[in-house]
C-alpha cells in the first residue's frame, strides 16, 4: 500500500501547487488530506500530527535562518531608499563613453545586489524597471538588454550574501559562510563570463551596445568624481564590509545582516533619503517577504512529516540511490529534475520541497553538499532563463515595454544558456572552484 | 451576504492593523541585533557587557512574531507565492474558484491542525511558567502561545477571503477586483 500512497501524495502535491492556489497552503493541505488518508488506513495515528508544533517552534528558534530577514531590510532598504537606482546610473555613467558601459553597470549591479534579492521575480523585476528603459533610450539592443537583465538579476540569487543560500544552507545541513564562500568564486565568475560576452559584442557588433553619447555623460569629471565617491562607494564598502566580517570570522550571518542593515539605513540618511515612506516600505516588505518564506517554510514541514509518515523519505532514496551510474546518475536525474522544475517553481519552493529529498541520498553518496549547493544554484539560475518557461522571462515580459517581443527576450537569453553551461561544466571539472576558499 | 461581508470587512482591517503595528518589529529586531552585535565586541574588547540574554532571545522572538503574525497580512496582500503559470491565464471567475477551494480544503484544515497540535505544549508552558533554559533570558510561554495566536489570525483571514470570494462568484463584489494587485510587489 505505502509504494503508491507517497508517490500519489506528490503528484496531488504537484497538481495544488499549479492550480495556483498559494505554495505554502498547498504543501499544507495536501499533509491534512494525506494524514486523513494515512490514519485511515492506518500507518501513523493523530499524535504524529502533535510534531507540526516542535517542528514550527524549531524554525522559530533556529539560529541559521534569522539572518534571512536583515538581509532582506538591508537590500529592501538600498532599493527602496533608490540607492540602488543611483548606483546603476553612477557606474552607467562611469563606464558609459565605452561601448558596453551600461551592461557592465547592469552586471555590477546585479551582483551587489544580491542582497536584496531573495526570488528571481523580485530581482529581475526590479533590474528591468531600472535599467531596460535606460539601456533602449540610448540604442542597446533589445535582446542583448533583456538577456543581460534577466541573467543579471538571476545571478544575484547566488551570489552572496543572498537569501537562497542562507535557506538553501539551512536545509543541507551546512554552514552559511561556507555555502557563501563556496558560491562566491562561480557567482563572480559568471559575472565575469557575461562581462567578456559584452566586451565581445562591443569589438564585433559595436551598434548593439553603444557607448553613451556625449549629452548623456556627466558635465564635468568633477561632477562625476563627487558621484563615484557619494553614490558607488558607500554601498560597495558596506556590502563588501558584510562579506568580509561573515568570511574573516568577525561576525555571525545574523550579525553581519542586522550591521548591514543599519549601515544602509545611515547611507539613506546621509543621501537625506531616509523618509517615513521609504521606512515604511522596507518594514513592510521585509515583513511580507519574511512571513512568506517561513509560513512556506511551515508548509513544507507539514509536507514532509506526512510524508515520511507514508515511508515517502524511502521511496526516494531508494529512488535516487539505486539509480544506474551511482553517483553520476544520481547527479543528472537530481539535476535534470531541478532544472525542469525551476521552469515553474521559484528558489525558495524548490529548495524546501525538493532539497529535502535530495539530501539523504546525497550525504549516503558521498557527495560535497556545499559543492552540490552551489551547483543547484547555477542550475536553478539556468533554468530561470531558459525559453519558454522559465520564470526570469516571464518577470522581465511583465516590466518590458511591449515594443520587445518576446521572441527578442528568448534570442537575447540564447548567448547566457551557453554562458551558464560553460559555468557548470567548469564547476563539474574544477570543483575547486567552490571547495578553494573553504578548505 | 451583506452581514458576512461586514464580517470580512472587519477582519480584513484587523489583519491590515496587526501587519502595520508587526513591521516596526523588523526595525526594531535590526536596531537590538546591531545592539548585541556592538555589545558582544564591547565586551570582548573592553570587557563591558551591555548585552543579556534576554536581548539576543528578543532577535528571534521578533523574528518569529513578524513572520507568524505577519501572515494574515500577508495573506490578505496576497504576498504568499503562487505558482501563476495557470493561474494567470484563466478567468477572474476561476480565480475566485480556485481561492474559495483552497481556502476550504487547504489553508482553513491547516489552520486548524496547527492550533489543535501546539494546544498541549502550549497550555503545558503556561503551567510551569516555563523559562528559558539560559541564565537572563526570557520566559517561553508567550512565544508558544503565538503559535496558536498566528494561526488564528491565518484563520480569520481566511474566511474573510472565503466569504469575499463567494460574494465575487454570487455577484455582490466585482470579478475582476483581486487582492493579488500587489502580488508583483512582493513575490
Amino acid at each position: 500500500m505505502e509504494n503508491w500512497l507517497s508517490p500519489l501524495m506528490f503528484v496531488v502535491l504537484l497538481g495544488l501547487i499549479f492550480s495556483g492556489y498559494p505554495v505554502a497552503f498547498a504543501m499544507a493541505g495536501t499533509a491534512m488530506i494525506f494524514s486523513i488518508v494515512g490514519i485511515s488506513l492506518g500507518f501513523f495515528d493523530w499524535n504524529l500530527l502533535y510534531a507540526m508544533f516542535d517542528r514550527s517552534y524549531g524554525i522559530m528558534s533556529n539560529g541559521v535562518l534569522l539572518a534571512v530577514p536583515f538581509f532582506l531590510f538591508m537590500g529592501a532598504m538600498l532599493e527602496k531608499s533608490r540607492l540602488a537606482e543611483d548606483l546603476l546610473k553612477t557606474i552607467g555613467q562611469l563606464f558609459g563613453p565605452v561601448r558596453g558601459g551600461l551592461g557592465f553597470a547592469v552586471i555590477f549591479v546585479g551582483a551587489l545586489l544580491a542582497a536584496a534579492t531573495g526570488v528571481a521575480a523580485a530581482s529581475v523585476v526590479a533590474m528591468g524597471m531600472i535599467s531596460l528603459p535606460v539601456m533602449l533610450r540610448y540604442g542597446y539592443s533589445k535582446e542583448i538588454s533583456s538577456g543581460l537583465i534577466i541573467a543579471s538579476g538571476t545571478l544575484c540569487q547566488i551570489i552572496p550574501p543572498s537569501l537562497v543560500l542562507i535557506v538553501l544552507a539551512d536545509q543541507m545541513g551546512i554552514s552559511v559562510i561556507d555555502i557563501f564562500k563556496g558560491a562566491l568564486t562561480p557567482g563572480v565568475m559568471l559575472a565575469g563570463m557575461y562581462a567578456i560576452y559584452i566586451m565581445i559584442m562591443a569589438m564585433v557588433k559595436g551598434d548593439a551596445v553603444p557607448a553613451l553619447p556625449k549629452e548623456a555623460r556627466s558635465v564635468s569629471s568633477g561632477d562625476l568624481l563627487r558621484k563615484v565617491s557619494f553614490a558607488l562607494l558607500p554601498p560597495l564598502v558596506l556590502i563588501l564590509l558584510v562579506l568580509g566580517s561573515m568570511f574573516g570570522g568577525i561576525a555571525t550571518p545574523t550579525e553581519a545582516g542586522a550591521l548591514g542593515a543599519v549601515g544602509a539605513m545611515i547611507l539613506a540618511f546621509l543621501n537625506k533619503r531616509l523618509s517615513r515612506h521609504c521606512i515604511r516600505e522596507t518594514m513592510i516588505y521585509t515583513t511580507k517577504l519574511t512571513s512568506m518564506i517561513f509560513i512556506l517554510l511551515i508548509g513544507s514541514t507539514a509536507f514532509a512529516l506526512v510524508f515520511r509518515g507514508l515511508y515517502g523519505d524511502i521511496w526516494v532514496e531508494g529512488l535516487l540511490t539505486n539509480l544506474p551510474g551511482g553517483i553520476v546518475g544520481f547527479l543528472v536525474v537530481a539535476n535534470l529534475a531541478i532544472f525542469i522544475l525551476g521552469f515553474f517553481i521559484d528558489f525558495f519552493e524548490i529548495v524546501f520541497i525538493i532539497i529535502p529529498l535530495l539530501v539523504p541520498a546525497a550525504s549516503l553518496l558521498g557527495i560535497d553538499l556545499v559543492w552540490f549547493s552551489v551547483m543547484i544554484g547555477i542550475n536553478l539560475q539556468t533554468s530561470f532563463l531558459t525559453p519558454p518557461f522559465g520564470f526570469g522571462i516571464f518577470f522581465l515580459r511583465g516590466v518590458a515595454p511591449k515594443e520587445i517581443e518576446t521572441s527578442q527576450i528568448y534570442r537575447g537569453v540564447l548567448p547566457f544558456i551557453a554562458i551558464q553551461a560553460i559555468g557548470i561544466l567548469m564547476i563539474i571539472i574544477f570543483p575547486e572552484l567552490v571547495t578553494w576558499l573553504t578548505d | 451576504m451583506k452581514f458576512l461581508l461586514k464580517i470580512a470587512s472587519g477582519i480584513d482591517s484587523f489583519s491590515e492593523k496587526t501587519g502595520t503595528v508587526i513591521s516596526w518589529l523588523s526595525l526594531l529586531m535590526v536596531l537590538v541585533t546591531a545592539f548585541n552585535a556592538i555589545a558582544r565586541y564591547a565586551s570582548k574588547y573592553i570587557g563591558a557587557d551591555f548585552s543579556s540574554n534576554a536581548f539576543i532571545e528578543l532577535q528571534w522572538y521578533m523574528f518569529s512574531a513578524i513572520f507568524l503574525l505577519g501572515a494574515c497580512y500577508t495573506l490578505k496582500h496576497g504576498g504568499h507565492v503562487r505558482v501563476d503559470l495557470v493561474y494567470n491565464h484563466v478567468s477572474a471567475r476561476t480565480r475566485c474558484w480556485i481561492n474559495l477551494v483552497g481556502t476550504i480544503l487547504l489553508l482553513l484544515p491547516f489552520c486548524c491542525l496547527m492550533i489543535w497540535a501546539s494546544f498541549p505544549s502550549v497550555r503545558s508552558s503556561w503551567h510551569v511558567w516555563e523559562q528559558s533554559s539560559d541564565p537572563g533570558g526570557l520566559p517561553r510561554y508567550p512565544i508558544k502561545t503565538l503559535v496558536p495566536i498566528a494561526f488564528i489570525f491565518l484563520g480569520a483571514q481566511g474566511l474573510s477571503e472565503m466569504v469575499k470570494n463567494i460574494a465575487r462568484l454570487k455577484g455582490f463584489l466585482p470579478l475582476e477586483e483581486q487582492v493579488d494587485a500587489d502580488a508583483g510587489e512582493v513575490a
